[in-house]
């Protein structure tokens, strides 16, 4: 089926002029593990090109290559028929492509004007801000995106933000314009603002990127299309008319749902249920909409989505880190919703974060008091007051044994440890017998292969004895393998749930790119 | 070239080439001292003299040293524990005045049985110290101002209250100098016949040993460690935060008040404008060099202890001035802090 997909992009020659963008075979890995296998591309002047995917299929790295931030490990690339082997974003600069990162690259200390100056660099033309503030002026004039160049970047909205960066990126001589995830930090108003400004610019014989997840969005304001999964391209260079939304959904998740592996624990009574939770974004965050959801006992709950939908805010709701939120969080009959972290564990809420070193373990500590954080509070290491430190360390010795921590002893510090093993030191604390809801946020995110395994069967392990998992992830795969029902997350709230069995590529691709 | 090679920091520097960085730290520190020394006129041959046998080798050295130590393990454990839960106290000197203030306050004007002078001037000398800490705590909390400036600041206005009283209401009048009274004697530490040393130093031993104790062996010290190094983590495993580090916060400001109440009741036995000098830079290099470890304070401060002894004798002698040796210990903790980059980091080339 997607044969006749790709013949249908490919048949659709460059008629004499060379392709603005054209990359073939590219690879590239990082430590080892390929982000891209054989990916190609081809972008045409005067085109808008939306490149879709989920999270890690590859969007960004190749956009990255073709900008010159990272160098392929093997392929071919050529700008404007030229075969060019760039060596960074300088060089593509040159070459007339710009890149529009997700995360703007602007000095928020400096206005527009000087963040322009800045990426002139000292051998232009231009060399004063008055000349800068000038240039962008009249750029920003010239195709319709006003900023004012005298503003500090700070005191930019985000939409005035990304107007500033693409006029940066236009002065520095950008004629293929490739813009990362977009619209995802705009509103719906501005989003359609920028796409129409991208049609406009292509229709000026511009050539224009959009890398985004949500297809939909973006459908009206492009020409073609190419799917990226796992690394490569999938589907390249077709036309839009001739693609349908639910095809696209199909080629994005492809065979992900074909795993099997969940706990043969069979769901029973409800133990955690959200009803009706709001909370409010932090600063470049996402709001929740009145999220509920139930979880049973000896059930895993997959919570599928892109990342950004807050997952993050769910969290920290839900651990009491943010308690500002409106809602019920009942955690086996009892009302934790104003509960502390501490009164949260103590009704048996266990957490694995996103980013471990950030919100579970301590690097600085070692193994042992990383692994007593949240026991001494009971007083099991030495009473009410004083602390035990060779219980600690006898407690640590038990705990690498049994959950085989390599390259551990109690006293090293757990900034020492692997991915794998830190990983490891959090599970042996979580999954202790206090435990009764476990939260596992993206617990194989940066593993290797044989670590993400121990991980998912040490949850498998548990919720058959008895416990409930709460699995956040944007590894679709690993959420279909392990879940008993699937959960899709969009815009702070539950797009949609189902039985795993019931689950088809076109109802989760389109709620996760938000179509619902 | 140098500007091709790159550092990499070390995963687990060994207990060896920490302490050999330190000791070459501290080497290069004091040979900078002396250097600094024997240009400003002190002969070289009166260095070892005035610093080795002067100062630690005599009895009446001696028993200056562990005078001028007092004040300066509190200071030093003040600015310690608040450092343990990344609070930078850089407002010592302004809670040591408060201190000062409270205490010569119950001094002058105390009433009540006299057991109780020394007690009520502890007590409130603490909690003088500790209220002073409190604006910038309480700014840091409710606003998120940086606690930087807030106790730095606060210190010069706690001077120029202090100048206030001086040269106002509590100036005493049979004298040209704005200084207080002297004390009456119920407020005096008991002289114990050494030297300058008095009672003060049971109560400093007390109190380093409490907080060695609290720090390392309870589970104050652990949550503190934990609040300090990721106060993300700590919440979310359930730690009590808040009230860990407004506790240790607190603390810091009493410590640093009782600092005040020791040089007032044990030395001067007045309030007078120069009590406080020099305690600020002082309190930071013991911390720092003691990696806010409370025994090492203690060990770190008889250290200080003795420079400012052996300064003592310099100013006399050799007319140098205080400013040098507030440059001596500046120049002390520098190299130690910039030997401490040898055992975090090592330097690499690329390969080509």
């Amino acid at each position: 089926m997607t044969t006749a997909l790709q013949q249908a992009g490919d048949m659709r020659q460059p008629l004499g002029t060379p392709a603005a963008l054209l990359m073939r075979g590219i690879g590239k890995s990082f430590d080892g593990k390929a982000a891209l296998r054989d990916a190609s591309f081809c972008l045409e002047w005067g085109e808008v090109h939306a490149i879709v995917g989920e999270n890690g299929a590859g969007k960004s790295t190749l956009m990255n290559v073709a900008a010159g931030v990272y160098v392929a490990d093997g392929g071919d690339q050529s700008i404007d028929g030229e075969a060019i082997s760039l060596r960074s974003p300088l060089e593509a600069a040159a070459a007339g492509l710009g890149m529009v990162h997700q995360h703007f690259r602007l000095v928020e200390s400096f206005t527009v004007a000087e963040n322009v100056l800045l990426g002139f660099g000292r051998k232009a033309a231009v060399k004063t801000l008055t000349d800068a503030a000038a240039i962008v002026s009249a750029k920003s004039s010239e195709i319709g995106l006003p900023v004012d160049p005298h503003k500090l970047v700070a005191n930019l909205s985000i939409a005035e933000r990304q107007r500033a960066e693409i006029i940066k990126v236009m002065l520095l001589g950008a004629r293929i314009l490739v813009m990362d995830e977009p619209t995802a930090v705009l509103t719906d108003e501005e989003a359609r603002t920028l796409l129409s400004f991208a049609q406009r610019l292509s229709r000026q014989g511009h050539a224009v990127v959009l890398i985004t997840h949500k297809f939909r969005e973006v459908a009206a304001f492009c020409d073609r299309v190419t799917i990226m999964r796992h690394g490569e391209t999938v589907l390249e260079g077709a036309r839009v008319a001739n693609v349908t939304e639910a095809e696209v959904a199909r080629l994005m998740v492809g065979d992900a749902l074909t795993v099997a592996g969940r706990p043969l624990s069979r769901p029973g009574d409800v133990c955690l249920s959200v009803e009706r939770l709001s909370a409010r974004a932090t600063a470049h965050g996402q709001s929740l909409n009145d999220l509920g959801f139930e979880l049973h006992v000896g059930e895993i709950l997959g919570i599928a989505g892109v990342g950004g939908n807050g997952q993050e805010e769910l969290v920290a709701c839900l651990l009491g880190l943010d308690r500002a939120g409106a809602g019920a969080i009942v955690l086996d009959g009892q009302d934790i919703s104003t509960a502390k972290p501490d009164q949260r564990r103590e009704a048996g809420l266990r957490v694995i974060p996103s980013d471990r070193f950030d919100s579970g373990l301590i690097r600085e500590l070692s193994i042992a008091d990383n692994l007593a954080l949240t026991t001494v509070a009971s007083g099991s290491f030495g009473g009410p007051f004083l602390l035990s430190r060779r219980a600690m360390r006898e407690k640590a010795a038990e705990a690498i044994d049994a959950f085989d921590i390599r390259g551990a002893t109690p006293e090293r510090p757990a900034s020492l440890l692997s991915g794998g093993n830190a990983q490891k030191v959090l599970l042996a604390r979580e999954l202790d017998h206090g435990l009764k809801v476990l939260i596992a946020h993206s617990p194989s995110r940066g593993l290797d292969m044989k670590a993400a395994e121990f991980v998912r069967s040490a949850i498998r392990r548990a919720v058959e004895a008895g416990a409930a998992c709460l699995l956040i992830s944007e590894d679709l795969q690993e959420v279909m393998s392990l879940s008993h029902r699937v959960a899709v997350m969009n815009r702070g709230r539950i797009a949609g749930c189902r039985q795993t069995g019931d689950v088809t590529p076109e109802w989760i691709g389109g709620l996760l790119a938000g179509h619902a | 070239m140098l500007d091709t090679a790159f550092l990499v920091r070390r995963q687990n520097p060994g207990f060896l080439l920490t302490s050999l960085s330190y000791v070459g730290g501290l080497l290069v520190g004091l040979t900078v001292s002396a250097v600094l020394l024997v240009h400003a006129g002190v002969p070289a041959s009166a260095l070892v003299d005035e610093f080795l046998i002067a100062t630690f080798l005599t009895s009446d050295g001696l028993s200056q040293t562990a005078t001028a130590a007092l004040p300066l393990v509190l200071v030093g454990l003040a600015s310690g524990v608040a450092m343990r839960v990344r609070f930078w106290n850089i407002g010592v000197e302004g809670q040591l005045w408060l201190g000062a203030i409270a205490s010569t306050w119950v001094a002058l004007n105390g009433s009540g049985p006299e057991v109780l002078r020394l007690p009520t001037m502890f007590v409130l000398a603490a909690l003088a110290g500790a209220a002073w800490i409190a604006i910038p705590l309480f700014l840091k909390l409710k606003w998120g101002v940086n606690e930087v400036i807030s106790t730095l600041l606060l210190g010069s206005v706690a001077f120029l209250l202090v100048q206030h009283l001086l040269f106002g209401v509590w100036r005493d009048p049979s004298n040209s100098f704005p200084v207080t009274a002297t004390f009456p004697e119920a407020s005096w530490f008991l002289v114990l016949g050494w030297g300058q040393l008095h009672a003060g130093i049971f109560l400093v031993a007390v109190i380093a040993l409490s907080i060695w104790f609290v720090m390392e062996h309870s589970r104050v010290g652990f949550y503190a460690d934990a609040v300090g190094f990721n106060a993300k983590a700590a919440l979310a495993t359930g730690l009590p935060v808040l009230s860990i580090a407004v506790g240790l916060v607190l603390l810091s400001g009493a410590l640093s008040g009782v600092a005040g109440m020791m040089i007032v009741a044990g030395t001067e036995h007045r309030l007078n404008q120069s009590v406080g000098n020099g305690y600020l830079f002082s309190a930071i290099v013991i911390a720092y060099l003691a990696r806010a470890k409370p025994l090492w304070v203690v060990v770190i401060s008889f250290a200080l202890g003795a420079v400012f002894t052996a300064g003592n004798v310099l100013k006399v002698f050799y007319s140098i001035s205080e400013a040098m040796i507030v440059l001596m210990q500046g120049a002390v903790l520098m190299s130690i802090l910039m030997a401490q980059f040898f055992s975090s980091y090592s330097l690499k080339r690329p390969k080509n």
